[in-house]
This record gives structure tokens, C-alpha cells and sequence, in this order.
């Protein structure tokens, strides 16, 4: 079993005192191996944001104890906190949180100018990331002029310049319609599982729990086991990933029969060749 | 992080023209009151600079020109010209008093000339000639264009009126006005014979000043001679004295206001981008790279309103005299170097203002934006 990338033991965080005092996060404890996505999910005001944040060194718990890559954050001196974030930990925001000034190109090696041992390799890796996010067209646009999509493929690609081992992501799709949402967990799920990140997911989308490796429940500033949720669910042939039915909008009909889709990748793909994914699709359903 | 700097400001250039247009109002004030200053001070000098004798004697105890008073018998003139080593004197008699021209009232220096006068006299005519005759006065175009007072016209000095002969340029200014009449003319206003003000003193080829002046003071009782450039010297350094401290106080409040406006400036940048910072606080930026980041913005704002200011000061004060012809201004390199270090010291200090505001900001605002 390797070593977690982020350990959290018995974290509480409080707000006021006495009869005043708010427990936003209360006793969680939490460990997260190479490779793995985890959800964090929860009714608004549970404390996801709260976790998220001190899980990511922007705040302090009151108890308890963090560990990234084997380093106690929660030990270290306030200056000492900025280097950990540019160098452990990657971040995703749900308003995108671009520097409007600068380009596509710019957003995404700023980091990296943080990071002077890797100063020379920065702009290959740019180079990498905009190919891999389908960005090469949008290099030298300013943020303004994106797509809700391309932005939060802007954030990502910055996020991963210094190559962090931990991503964080707050509600990555909250501002994005369901398709483009689709398409962005796609890249955090393959982020995950192709290239060995762990990444730390606050949602309120349930189409991704299919892609996480665990999902946990955050409810009154507590860690629960995931709370059920009843769905009109069913699959994507290509991707596997759940949709839900009733929302669903990327559809195609095949042999008489309807088949729904998370992008429009997805169904383009099992346009080009439905019958591969046909047959799996009704060897998992029968399973299910 | 400094691109972000940079681009952040450039992506506002109406914000910034406008703000580095009042820095470089502020540095304008500080410049051009510099150069009032500068030119007034060279001009009270003007008269003894261009008339520059070897040695200037007055009485003892006077040490300058500039609104003293000095009484030199004429026998002594006489023993001097007698010294060895003495080429020529030429004496002087000096008031300052207020002239009437039309229905303008100024305060005015006067200067009574001898007939045979080798020098001494206007050292420029801009019309007319020189006085010859007693009631004649030159004065300077600049007072004959304020004032309306031309050729053939008559001004009154003291209980006397004269009659404008001759126009002379450089002899303005507003702390010193320099009108030249006939000795004799002057001797009636003051009611003295046998005196003198001023001797201009000549020496001969090859004789030192310096040495000649301290003959004179050894060998005649009861006066100051000085060298021309020790003459000019105290005279300067007088001027200068009655105006450094308003010019100190104008330059303080206008650096000041430079200053505002920077911190100002600063604020503003900080708080239309305090999402922004958090975000980069956020990815990993310390505090300290972000206050050199906004020293960089306010020093480039500072620039940019110290280069307008400096444009401006090479390229429109020149001809600021030409609208406003009684102003003398000058500025000079040591004025605009002054100035440099004022802005470089304006921008370290409007980049302060803001500092608390970025160290307080909480990066975790992050995931609120």
C-alpha cells in the first residue's frame, strides 16, 4: 500500500465561542491515495468548503492534524503555507478564478514561475496540457472571451503546470451547463485514473458518482457514509457514466431503441461504431 | 507575477493615463515652482552678473546689491583709481524705491549713471538708445509691455518724472526691476552729493582680483571690496534665502499631493483586483511577491506621470515666458534629478498605503468569488 498524498486526522474547525460557537467541521478524518477521486458531497452549508479549504492550506483547523505528501501543514508557520499550495496542490474553483489580464497561455504557466526548479520545462508542459485540453486555438485569448467550458479547461491545465500530486476542486462544474459539465468531469475522472493525480472533489452533481472511486457525505460539519438518492438513472454506453434520464439531452436512437449520452464525445464516438459499445452496454444493464 | 503586474495595469489605459496625469500635474507644480524659483533667483542676480566687474566696492558692512543700501565717498574712488593695478572705476549710484508707470505702482531698482559711465549701463537695447540727457530713463520691455509705457512716454520715480528713451531686455523680473537714469537725476532724488554707491573696479591685465581687493579694503578705511564672483555669491545666496522656504513648502505640498494620488491609485488597483490577489494567494503567491507587485504598479504609474511631467517641463515651460513675459523660469537638470528622486520616494510610499489590505486579504475568499 503506497503512502496517502493527503491525511486528515480528527479535523474540527470552529467559528465563534461559547454559546456562540459554530462547529462548521467537526472530527473529520479523511486519507486519499495516488490516483484516486474522491467526493465530498453534501446540502449547502455543510462545511465542504470549509474542508476543502483547509484541506488546501487556506485555513487553519482549530484541532486536529494534515498531512500532504508526509508534510504536517497544520505545524507549519504561516509563510511557509504559500509554497505548499504552489508546489503540493492544485486548484479548481467553481467561478474559474482566471487572472483576466492574461492569456490562456499566461493563466496557465503562472504558477509555474513559482516553481523555479522546473522554470525551463514550464513552457513544454504548457505546451502538453493546451494540446491535451484541446486549447491550441485558444492560446492567446484572454479569459473574457472564453467559453464557460474552456475556462474551466484554462484552470485545470493550471492546476497541473506544477504538477502537483493533490487536485482540489470546488463545485468544477457549478457554473457550466450539463454537457460542458460532462466533459469537464471526464477530464478530472481521466486525470485521475491515466495520469496517478488525487483529487479531492466538492460536488452537487450526482452524475459523477459513478466516476468516483468513493464518495463521501459531508452533513453538519461531519464525514457519513454516501446518502442515497433516488434517480431516473441510467448509463452512457461509451463512457459508462450516469445520467440522469429525465435531464438528459445528448441523445440517439439506435435499432429502435433510445441511447442517452454525457457529451457529445460520448455519442459521437458511438456514432463511429455503435455496435462495440451496444453489446457491452446490454451485458452491464442486464447486470445491474 | 510582475506580467500580471504590468497587464493588469495596461488593461485599464484610461485608468491609468488618468491617474499618471495627475501625478504628473503634481510634479508640474513641483517644476515649474522649481523654476520660478531658479529664474528669479538668476535674475535678481542679472545686473552685477552682466555688468561683472573684477571688484565691486561698497561701503563696509554691505556684502551685495539685492535691496541694500551703500554710501562710498567720492574721494575714495579717486584713491582707488590712483592704486596700482587699477585699470578703471566706475561708480554707481543705487535705490530701490517704487517707480509710478500709468497707473501701475512696482517696486523697482534704479541705477544712476555717469555721463563718461564706460560700463554699467543697459548691457541689451531692444529700441531707443542709451541716456544722454538729464530726465531720460531706459527701462525694460518687459515693464513697457505690462504697463503700456512706450517710447517718448514719462514714468515718475520718487517726486521726479522721466521721459523713456530706450527699452532694455533682461532687466525684468519680478523681485528686481532694473531702470537706468542719469547720475545726476538720482543724486536730487536722494538729496546726496559726493557719494557714491557702487565702484566698479577694473583691474589691469594680468592683476589678481582677489589680491587687488584686499589691497583696497587695507588701504582704504571704511570699505568692502570684493571679487566679483564672491559679490555675485552673496547676492545669490541672499536671493536665495528670501524664497527657499515658500519654494520648499510648494514642493512638499505638491509631492505630497503626488504622493495621494499614487497611494491612491494603489488602493484603487488593490481593491478592484482584491479577488484577483486572493486567487493568487491563493495558488501560492507570498505576500511580500505581491507587494512587489503593486510597488511595480505604482512605480510604473509614477513613471509614467514623472515622464509627462518631464515632457512637459523641456518642451512647454520655455515658452511659458513668451505668454507670460515677467516670469523668468528656468529649469534645470539638478531641478528634474530632484524631482526623479521625489517620484522614485512618491511611489514607495503610495505603494504602502495598500499593503495592510493585502495581508489582511484571506486567500480562502478564493472559493467564494
Amino acid at each position: 500500500m503506497t503512502s496517502p498524498i493527503l491525511s486528515a486526522k480528527h479535523i474540527s474547525k470552529y467559528y465563534g465561542s461559547g454559546h456562540t460557537k459554530v462547529r462548521a467541521v467537526n472530527d473529520v478524518s479523511l486519507e486519499i491515495q495516488p490516483g484516486e477521486l474522491m467526493l465530498i458531497m453534501g446540502p449547502s452549508g455543510s462545511g465542504k468548503t470549509t474542508l476543502l479549504s483547509m484541506l488546501g492550506g487556506l485555513l487553519k483547523p482549530s484541532e486536529g492534524n494534515i498531512e500532504i505528501e508526509g508534510i504536517n501543514i497544520t505545524q507549519l508557520k504561516e509563510a511557509a503555507l504559500p509554497n505548499i499550495r504552489a508546489l503540493k496542490i492544485g486548484f479548481i474553483f467553481q467561478a474559474f478564478n482566471l487572472l483576466e489580464a492574461l492569456t490562456v497561455e499566461e493563466n496557465i504557466l503562472f504558477p509555474a514561475q513559482l516553481r523555479k526548479d522546473k522554470a525551463n520545462s514550464a513552457k513544454q508542459r504548457a505546451d502538453e496540457l493546451i494540446q491535451q485540453l484541446k486549447l491550441e486555438h485558444r492560446r492567446s485569448a484572454l479569459p473574457q472571451t472564453l467559453s464557460g467550458g474552456e475556462k474551466q479547461r484554462v484552470a485545470i491545465a493550471r492546476a497541473l503546470i506544477n504538477e502537483p500530486g493533490l487536485i482540489l476542486a470546488d463545485e468544477p462544474t457549478g457554473n457550466l451547463d450539463s454537457q460542458t459539465g460532462q466533459e469537464v468531469m471526464m477530464i478530472l475522472h481521466d486525470i485521475a485514473r491515466d495520469h496517478g493525480y488525487s483529487v479531492v472533489m466538492v460536488t452537487h452533481d450526482p452524475r459523477v458518482e459513478d466516476i468516483a472511486d468513493r464518495i463521501m457525505w459531508l452533513e453538519d460539519g461531519a464525514l457519513h457514509d454516501r446518502k442515497s438518492e433516488t434517480h431516473q438513472w441510467t448509463h452512457d454506453p461509451v463512457c459508462g457514466m450516469r445520467v440522469d434520464e429525465w435531464k438528459a439531452e445528448i441523445k440517439t436512437e439506435y435499432k429502435e431503441k433510445t441511447y442517452i449520452f454525457c457529451s457529445q464525445r460520448c455519442k459521437q464516438r458511438f456514432e463511429k461504431n455503435p455496435v462495440q459499445y451496444v453489446s457491452h452496454f446490454k451485458r452491464d444493464e442486464s447486470s445491474r | 507575477m510582475f506580467q500580471w503586474a504590468w497587464k493588469s495595469l495596461a488593461k485599464q489605459p484610461g485608468s491609468l493615463t488618468a491617474s499618471a496625469s495627475g501625478i504628473a500635474f503634481a510634479f508640474i507644480l513641483v517644476i515649474f515652482f522649481d523654476a520660478v524659483w531658479q529664474g528669479e533667483s538668476e535674475q535678481v542676480v542679472a545686473y552685477p552678473e552682466n555688468i561683472k566687474p573684477d571688484i565691486w566696492v561698497m561701503q563696509s558692512g554691505v556684502a551685495n546689491m539685492h535691496m541694500a543700501m551703500s554710501f562710498v565717498w567720492d574721494w575714495k574712488a579717486d584713491k582707488i583709481a590712483s592704486m596700482p593695478g587699477v585699470k578703471q572705476v566706475t561708480p554707481i549710484l543705487y535705490l530701490s524705491n517704487v517707480i509710478v508707470a500709468g497707473d501701475t505702482k512696482m517696486f523697482a531698482f534704479i541705477v544712476g549713471l555717469l555721463p563718461d559711465a564706460q560700463r554699467a549701463g543697459p548691457w541689451s537695447m531692444s529700441a531707443g538708445r542709451q541716456i544722454k540727457n538729464p530726465g531720460e530713463v531706459v527701462i525694460p520691455d518687459v515693464l513697457s509691455g505690462l504697463t503700456g509705457i512706450g517710447m517718448g512716454d514719462q514714468l515718475r520715480i520718487a517726486d521726479k518724472n522721466f521721459t523713456v528713451v530706450g527699452l532694455s531686455s533682461g532687466t525684468y523680473s519680478s523681485a528686481n526691476t532694473v531702470l537706468f537714469v542719469p547720475f545726476k537725476d538720482l543724486e536730487d532724488i536722494l538729496s546726496s552729493s559726493g557719494t557714491y554707491s557702487y565702484l566698479l573696479v577694473d583691474a589691469d591685465d594680468g592683476i589678481d582680483a582677489q589680491a587687488l581687493a584686499v589691497q583696497i579694503r587695507n588701504e582704504v578705511d571704511k570699505v568692502n571690496a570684493l571679487t566679483h564672483a564672491e559679490f555675485i555669491k552673496n547676492d545669490f545666496s541672499l536671493a536665495s534665502q528670501m524664497g527657499v522656504e515658500i519654494i520648499l513648502m510648494m514642493t512638499t505640498i505638491c509631492s505630497v499631493l503626488a504622493a495621494l494620488i499614487v497611494a491612491f491609485t494603489a488602493y484603487s488597483l488593490v481593491m478592484r483586483k482584491r479577488q484577483e490577489i486572493a486567487i493568487i494567494k491563493a495558488l501560492g503567491v507570498k505576500n511580500l511577491l505581491i507587494f512587489y507587485a503593486l510597488m511595480l504598479q505604482a512605480g510604473l504609474v509614477t513613471l509614467y506621470g514623472f515622464v509627462i511631467a518631464i515632457v512637459f517641463a523641456l518642451f512647454v515651460i520655455p515658452y511659458v515666458p513668451l505668454l507670460v513675459p515677467q516670469l523668468t523660469l528656468i529649469v534645470s537638470m539638478e531641478s528634474l534629478l530632484q524631482l526623479g528622486v521625489i517620484a522614485f520616494a512618491v511611489a514607495i510610499s503610495g505603494a504602502l498605503l495598500p499593503t495592510h489590505m493585502v495581508l489582511r486579504l484571506d486567500p480562502a475568499t478564493a472559493f467564494h468569488i
